[in-house]
C-alpha cells in the first residue's frame, strides 16, 4: 500500500458522503459527549454547519459545470454495465434538495440551541435531530432504491420519535402513533414496491433501473410504480395523508416542525419526482400528468380550507404547509420546463418562508406557553422584532410580491395556464383558478393568525411575554433574509439553482451515464439521447423586481417621514400609567373589558356559506387512527385501480 | 450621469404622471364627481365637486391620536403602505399608447391581482394595530369581501388574457400593455361577443373592490364605527380615504383600459390632424388621451358605482360573498368558457 | 409451487391492512403492523427463488454448475427489513405504554384529541 493521500479527501468526489456521515457521526457522538452542553451544541453546530459548507463547495462543479457525481461505496465501480456496489449519485436535482435540508437544519439547529435549552433529554433531542437530517440527505443522494427505502425508514423514526419528544404535551403521543402507523403502511408500500421492481430488472441501481424499467411492460411494472408512488405520497402527506402533517407539526417542537415540513416534505417530493421523471420516464403520459395535478390541486385546496378553519397557530402552519406543496406538486406535474423551474423554486421557497413561520409560531409558544389563537393577541408591542420577521414569512407565504412566494407561484400560474392554452384542455385554466384563490385564502388565514396574534387586545396571561433571544432571531432572521433575497432576485435564483436542477429532469440519459460511462443509456436503452438544449424556459413575461426598488425607496422615505412624525408632538403616545382618555380605545361607552375577536369567528361571512363542506371536513377528520389508515388503504386501492386502466 | 437622469426619470414617472400627483388629483377629483352624482340621483344637492381635496386637507390640519395600546409604527405605516402599491399599481396600467417603458413588456396582469391585495392588507394591518373591536369585526369583513371579489376578478383575467393571446399568437397574453395594444389594433375588446359577460362581472367587481356601497360592510358607519378607520384620525385618516379614492381610479382605468382600450387608437390621427409633430405631438397626444381615460373612468364611476350606491342598500357580508361567487364569478366563468371554446 | 407463497404473502399484507383498519385496541394495531411486513418479508424472499437463477454478480461467461443458487439479495435485504421491523414494534409499543399512561385507555375511538 501507498501512502494515504490526504488531499484526496478533499476531491469533491468525497463531499456528498461526507456530508450525510457528518450527520450521523454527530448524532452518534451527542451519544458519547452530550452530557456537556457546551460539547454537545459545538458537535451539533459543526455537524450541520460543515455539512452545509461541503454541499456549497459542490454548487459550483454540479450547478455551474453541469457535472453528475457518482460515488461508489468501497470503490466498487460497475463491472460489465452492471452495478454491483452501492452508490451515491448526486446530480443537479439532487444538490437542490440537498441544499435545502442543509440549510433548514443548520438554521433550526441554530434555533434549537436556545429553543431547546429548558428541556430535559437534550442530548436525546439532538442525536434524533440529526439522525434525521441525515437520512433525508442520504435519501436524497441516494443511487439505490433500496438505501432509499432504508433512509426513508430513519428519517420516519426519527421523525416520529421526535414529534413524541415533549410527550407531555397534549396530543404529542397520538400524533406521533398516528404518524407511526400512516408512515409504516407507506414505507411497507416502498418496500414492496422496489422488491416488485428487483424482480422485473435484477438490480437496485436507480440508472439502471432507468435503463431497464421504461422498456418493461406489464401489470408487475405498473403496481411496482402505485405502490413507490402512494409511499413517497405519505412522506410529502399529499392528501388524503395530510391529518398526519397537521398533528405532528401540532405537537412536535418548533425546530423538529421546521425539519418536518421543509424537509421530510421535500424528501417525499423528490422521491416523486425521481419515480416519474427517472425511474419509470412516465411524464410524457397524459395520465400521469393529470393524477399529479389532480392531487396537487385538491391538496392545496382542501388543505387551505382546512386551515382556515383551524384555531391552533401550528396546525394551521401544518395545513397551509401541504397546501404548498400541492403548489410544487401540481407544477411538477405539468411536466413542462417552466413547470419544473416553477415547482422547484417553489419548493425552496417553501423551505424558506414555511421554517420562518414555524419559528416564529415557535418563537410565541416559547414566550406564552400557548400556540392557541383564542388565548393570544398583542404580542406586536411585546415581540416587535417577532413581528416584524413573521410579517416577512406571512406576506412571503400568501405571494405578496417582492417577496419570494410572488416570485414561485407568479411562475406556476403561467405554467398551468399555458399548459391549459398549448393541450386546449380547460381543466389546467381550473387549476390556475384553484392556485390564485387557494393564494388569496392563504393570505386571509394568515391576516387571521396576524390579527389573533400579534395585534389586537393583549390578553393578561400574555402580559409577561417579552422577546426572545438573539439566538432564536438570528435564525429567524437568516431565514427572513433569504426570503427576501430569492424575491428580489428571481432571475439569479431560475437561472443558478431552479433551472439547472430542472434541466436534469429532463435529461435522464446524463444521469444514467453519470452513474456508468458516456454513452451507456444510449447503448442500453436504444434511445437517442434526449437533448438538454431541448428543454425551453420560456416565460410569457419576466418578473422584473428591478423595478420594485422604486417602490423600496418610496416605503424607505416613508418610513423616514414616520420616524420624523414619531417625534413630533402631535403623535406621541401617552406614557403614563393612566391612560388619557383620548388614548384610549373606542368601545361604544361600554365599560372597556377584553372584547377580541376570536379567531375562530374572523371569517364568518365567508365560513357561513361554506358551513356545510366546513362541517362535513370537520367529522371527517375524526382524529380516530383507523380511519387515516382507511384513507390510505382507499388511496392505495383508487391508484392502483386507475394506474391498471389507463397505464 | 445618465444613471442620474434615468432615476429623475423614474422619480418622475412616480411622483408627478401616472404616479402620485396625478393618482391624487384625479381620484379626488373621481370622489367628488360620484358624491355629486349620487346625491343627485337621490335628489339632493351634494357636496362641492372639490370636497375631498377641502376634506383631505382639513384632515392633514388635525392632530393624530395614536391609542395608548395600538403598535405604533404599523398604525403610522399602513396607510402609507397602502399608498404606495396603489401609485405603483398606477404605474401597471398603461394611457392608451402611452407606457412607461420600464413596466412595460412584463407579466403584468398577475401583479396588479397581487398588488390590488396590497391596499385591503394594509387597512387590514392598520385596524388590527389599534387592537380595538370595530377594527376587528371591520378587518374580517374587509377580508372577505376581498376573497368574494378575488375569484371573479381572476376569471375575467383569465378570459381576457386567452382572447388576446389565441388571437395574437395563439399563446396567452398576461400582459397589460399587449392586451391594449391588441385592442388599438383589433378594435374594444367589448365588441367581443364573448367577453360580454366578462365585462359585466368586472364592472360588478369594482364597487367590491374599492368598498363602495352596497358592498361596504367593512366599512358600515351605522353599525361598527366604520370599522377598521374606527381609531384613526388626522393625516393617516386622510391617506386612508386618498387610497380609497385612487382605488376607485385605478378598478375604473383598469376596467377601461381591459374592455375599452381600442378608443384610443384615433387619437394620434386626431392629434396629427391639427399639425402637430414631435415632441410636441406626443406631449398634445399623451394630455389627450389621458383626458379620455378621464372621462371614460367618469363614465364608469357613474354607471358602476354612483347609480349602484343610489338605488341599493348595503348587504350582509355573508350576502356579499354568495354574491360575488354564485352571480359574478357565473357571469365570469360562462365568459371564460365562451372564449375558450372560440366565440 | 412458488404460487402459494406469493399467495400466501398478499393474503398477510391484506391481513395486516385490515387489522390495522378495524381493530380499535391499539396492541392489535402494532400487530397488524408485524403481520403486513411478514407479509412482505416473504415475498421478498420469494421473489429472491428462481428456478435456475443465480446471484446478479456473476456474468453470462462465469457461470458454473456451482454457481446456480438462490439471489442472496433478497435474503438480505429481508434482514434489514425484519431489523426495522422490529424497530416499529419496538417503538409503536413504547408509544402504546406511554398513551397507556396518560389517556388510561388503549381504544383509538377515545385517542383522538387532535382532530379536526
Amino acid at each position: 500500500m501507498k501512502y494515504i493521500d490526504l488531499l484526496n479527501f478533499l476531491n469533491p468526489q468525497h463531499f456528498p458522503i461526507f456530508a450525510i456521515m457528518l450527520y450521523f457521526l454527530g448524532a452518534f457522538f451527542i451519544v458519547l459527549f452530550g452530557k456537556n452542553r457546551i460539547a454537545r451544541n459545538c458537535i451539533a453546530f459543526l455537524a450541520t454547519g460543515l455539512s452545509l459548507t461541503l454541499l456549497i463547495l459542490l454548487v459550483k462543479p454540479i450547478f455551474l459545470d453541469g457535472g453528475i457525481i457518482a460515488y461508489w461505496m468501497g470503490g466498487r465501480i460497475p463491472a460489465g454495465g452492471y452495478a454491483i456496489g452501492i452508490a451515491l449519485e448526486v446530480d443537479a436535482l439532487g444538490l437542490f434538495f440537498g441544499l435545502l435540508v442543509a440549510t433548514a437544519v443548520f438554521v433550526s439547529c441554530l434555533y434549537s440551541f436556545s429553543y431547546m435549552s429548558e428541556d430535559d433529554n437534550e442530548p436525546q433531542y439532538y442525536t434524533l435531530f440529526l439522525m434525521l437530517a441525515g437520512g433525508v440527505l442520504g435519501m436524497v443522494f441516494s443511487g439505490d432504491l433500496f438505501n432509499m427505502f432504508i433512509m426513508v425508514e430513519i428519517l420516519t423514526f426519527a421523525a416520529v420519535a421526535l414529534t413524541a419528544f415533549r410527550n407531555r404535551v397534549t396530543g404529542a403521543l397520538e400524533a406521533a402513533f398516528k404518524y407511526l402507523v400512516v408512515g409504516c403502511i407507506g414505507s411497507t408500500c416502498i418496500l414492496a414496491g422496489t422488491i416488485l421492481l428487483y424482480q422485473q430488472a435484477h438490480t437496485l441501481n436507480l440508472a439502471q433501473l432507468a435503463t431497464i424499467i421504461p422498456n418493461c411492460h406489464g401489470t408487475n411494472v405498473t403496481v411496482a410504480f402505485v405502490l413507490l408512488f402512494i409511499g413517497f405520497c405519505t412522506k410529502a402527506f399529499i392528501v388524503p395523508f395530510h391529518p398526519l402533517a397537521a398533528d405532528a407539526h401540532g405537537a412536535a417542537p418548533a425546530p423538529v416542525s421546521v425539519l418536518i415540513s421543509g424537509v421530510l416534505t421535500k424528501s417525499g417530493i423528490y422521491g416523486i419526482i425521481r419515480l416519474t421523471f427517472f425511474l419509470f420516464q412516465m411524464m410524457n403520459l397524459g395520465a400521469v400528468q393529470f393524477w399529479l395535478v389532480f392531487l396537487g390541486s385538491v391538496s392545496m385546496f382542501v388543505c387551505v380550507t382546512m386551515a382556515l378553519a383551524q384555531h391552533d397557530f401550528k396546525r394551521l402552519l401544518a395545513f397551509h404547509s401541504i397546501s404548498q406543496i400541492g403548489y410544487v406538486l401540481t407544477a411538477v406535474g405539468l411536466a413542462t420546463a417552466l413547470g419544473a423551474s416553477a415547482g422547484l423554486y417553489h419548493a425552496m421557497n417553501h423551505t424558506l418562508f414555511k421554517g420562518l413561520l414555524f419559528l416564529c409560531a415557535g418563537a410565541v409558544l416559547h414566550e406564552t406557553g400557548t400556540t392557541d389563537l383564542g388565548k393570544l393577541g398583542g404580542l406586536s408591542k411585546k415581540m416587535p422584532w417577532t413581528t416584524v420577521l413573521f410579517l416577512i414569512g406571512a406576506a412571503s407565504i400568501s405571494g405578496i410580491p417582492p417577496f419570494n412566494g410572488f416570485a414561485s407561484k407568479w411562475l406556476i400560474y403561467q405554467a398551468t395556464y399555458e399548459k391549459a392554452v398549448e393541450t386546449g384542455n380547460i381543466g389546467f385554466a381550473f387549476v390556475t383558478i384553484v392556485a390564485l384563490v387557494t393564494s388569496t385564502l392563504t393570505l386571509a388565514s394568515f391576516v387571521k393568525v396576524t390579527q389573533s396574534v400579534f395585534f389586537g387586545q393583549l390578553p393578561k396571561e400574555c402580559e409577561n411575554a417579552k422577546e426572545v433571544s438573539w439566538g432564536m432571531r438570528l435564525a429567524m432572521s437568516i431565514l427572513a433574509i433569504l426570503c427576501t433575497l430569492t424575491g428580489l432576485f428571481p432571475n439569479a435564483v431560475q437561472k443558478f439553482l431552479t433551472q439547472p436542477a430542472a434541466r436534469t429532469m429532463y435529461n435522464v440519459s446524463q444521469y444514467i451515464d453519470g452513474m456508468f460511462q458516456k454513452g451507456y443509456a444510449v447503448q442500453e436503452m436504444g434511445m437517442s439521447a434526449p437533448e438538454a438544449a431541448a428543454v425551453r424556459f420560456e416565460t410569457v413575461g419576466v418578473w422584473n423586481p428591478g423595478n420594485w426598488l422604486i417602490l423600496l425607496l418610496i416605503a424607505l422615505l416613508s418610513i423616514c417621514i414616520v420616524a420624523v412624525a414619531s417625534k413630533y408632538d402631535a403623535v406621541r403616545q401617552n406614557k403614563s400609567e393612566k391612560v388619557e382618555a383620548k388614548y384610549s380605545l373606542f368601545y361604544g361607552g361600554e365599560p372597556t373589558e377584553f372584547s377580541q375577536v376570536g379567531g375562530g369567528d374572523l371569517f364568518w361571512g365567508f365560513k357561513h356559506n361554506w358551513r356545510h363542506y366546513f362541517s362535513f371536513m370537520h367529522d371527517l377528520h375524526s382524529g380516530i387512527v383507523n380511519d387515516y389508515s382507511l384513507w390510505a388503504v382507499v388511496a392505495l386501492a383508487l391508484a392502483m385501480v386507475y394506474a391498471l386502466i389507463v397505464l | 450621469m445618465e444613471l442620474i437622469l434615468s432615476a429623475l426619470k423614474s422619480l418622475a414617472y412616480v411622483l408627478i404622471f401616472p404616479g402620485f400627483l396625478f393618482c391624487f388629483l384625479s381620484g379626488m377629483l373621481l370622489c367628488g364627481i360620484d358624491r355629486k352624482l349620487v346625491a343627485r340621483m337621490q335628489k339632493r344637492v351634494g357636496p362641492p365637486i372639490l370636497q375631498p381635496f377641502y376634506d383631505f386637507f382639513k384632515l392633514c390640519g388635525k392632530e393624530t391620536i395614536v391609542p395608548a395600546a395600538a403598535n405604533k409604527v404599523m398604525f403610522l405605516m399602513a396607510p402609507l403602505l397602502g399608498l404606495a402599491s396603489l401609485v405603483v399599481l398606477q404605474l401597471f396600467i398603461p394611457v392608451f399608447q402611452y407606457q412607461i417603458p420600464a413596466f412595460a413588456q412584463v407579466a403584468d396582469v398577475i401583479v396588479i391581482l397581487y398588488l390590488l391585495l396590497i391596499p385591503a392588507v394594509s387597512i387590514i394591518l392598520g385596524g388590527a394595530s389599534t387592537g380595538s373591536p370595530y377594527a376587528g369585526v371591520g378587518l374580517s369583513r374587509e377580508m372577505v369581501t376581498v376573497l368574494a371579489c378575488e375569484l371573479p376578478l381572476v376569471l375575467v383575467l383569465l378570459s381576457v388574457g386567452k382572447v388576446v393571446g389565441a388571437e395574437s399568437d395563439g399563446g396567452i397574453c398576461f400582459s397589460m400593455t399587449g392586451i391594449v395594444n391588441y385592442q388599438l389594433a383589433h378594435g374594444s375588446l367589448i365588441t367581443h361577443a364573448g367577453l360580454i359577460p366578462a365585462a359585466i362581472a368586472f364592472l360588478l367587481v369594482i364597487p367590491g373592490e374599492t368598498g363602495n356601497h352596497p358592498f361596504d360592510a367593512a366599512e358600515a358607519e351605522t353599525e361598527i364605527c366604520e370599522g377598521m378607520l374606527a381609531e384613526y384620525s388626522g393625516a393617516p385618516l386622510g391617506v386612508f380615504k386618498l387610497n380609497h379614492a385612487i382605488k376607485m381610479l385605478t378598478m375604473t382605468s383598469l376596467f377601461v383600459m381591459l374592455f375599452f382600450g381600442g378608443i384610443g387608437s384615433g387619437l394620434e390621427s386626431l392629434v396629427a390632424l391639427v399639425g402637430l409633430t414631435g415632441t410636441a405631438a406626443r406631449v398634445v397626444g399623451m394630455l389627450l388621451a389621458v383626458l379620455v381615460l378621464f372621462l371614460l373612468c367618469v363614465i364608469v364611476t357613474a354607471v358602476g358605482i354612483s347609480f349602484v350606491h343610489a338605488v341599493t342598500a348595503r348587504l350582509k357580508i355573508e350576502q356579499i360573498f354568495k354574491y360575488y361567487w354564485t352571480v359574478v364569478s357565473g357571469l365570469a366563468l360562462l365568459s371564460l368558457v365562451l372564449v375558450w371554446y372560440g366565440l | 409451487m412458488m404460487t402459494l407463497n406469493y399467495i400466501a404473502s398478499f393474503f398477510l399484507i391484506v391481513l395486516g391492512l385490515y387489522c390495522i383498519v378495524v381493530k380499535y385496541n391499539l396492541v392489535k394495531t402494532v400487530i397488524g403492523l408485524s403481520i403486513m411486513d411478514y407479509g412482505v418479508n416473504l415475498l421478498i424472499i420469494t421473489i429472491g427463488y428462481n428456478p435456475g437463477g443465480t446471484a446478479p454478480i456473476f456474468t453470462q461467461g462465469e457461470l458454473q454448475a456451482a454457481s446456480y443458487f438462490v439471489d442472496p439479495i433478497p435474503q438480505a435485504l429481508t434482514l434489514t427489513s425484519i431489523v426495522i421491523g422490529a424497530c416499529v414494534t419496538a417503538m409503536s409499543l413504547a408509544l402504546v405504554i406511554k398513551l397507556k399512561e396518560m389517556y388510561g385507555t388503549l381504544d383509538t375511538r377515545e385517542i383522538r384529541r387532535l382532530r379536526g
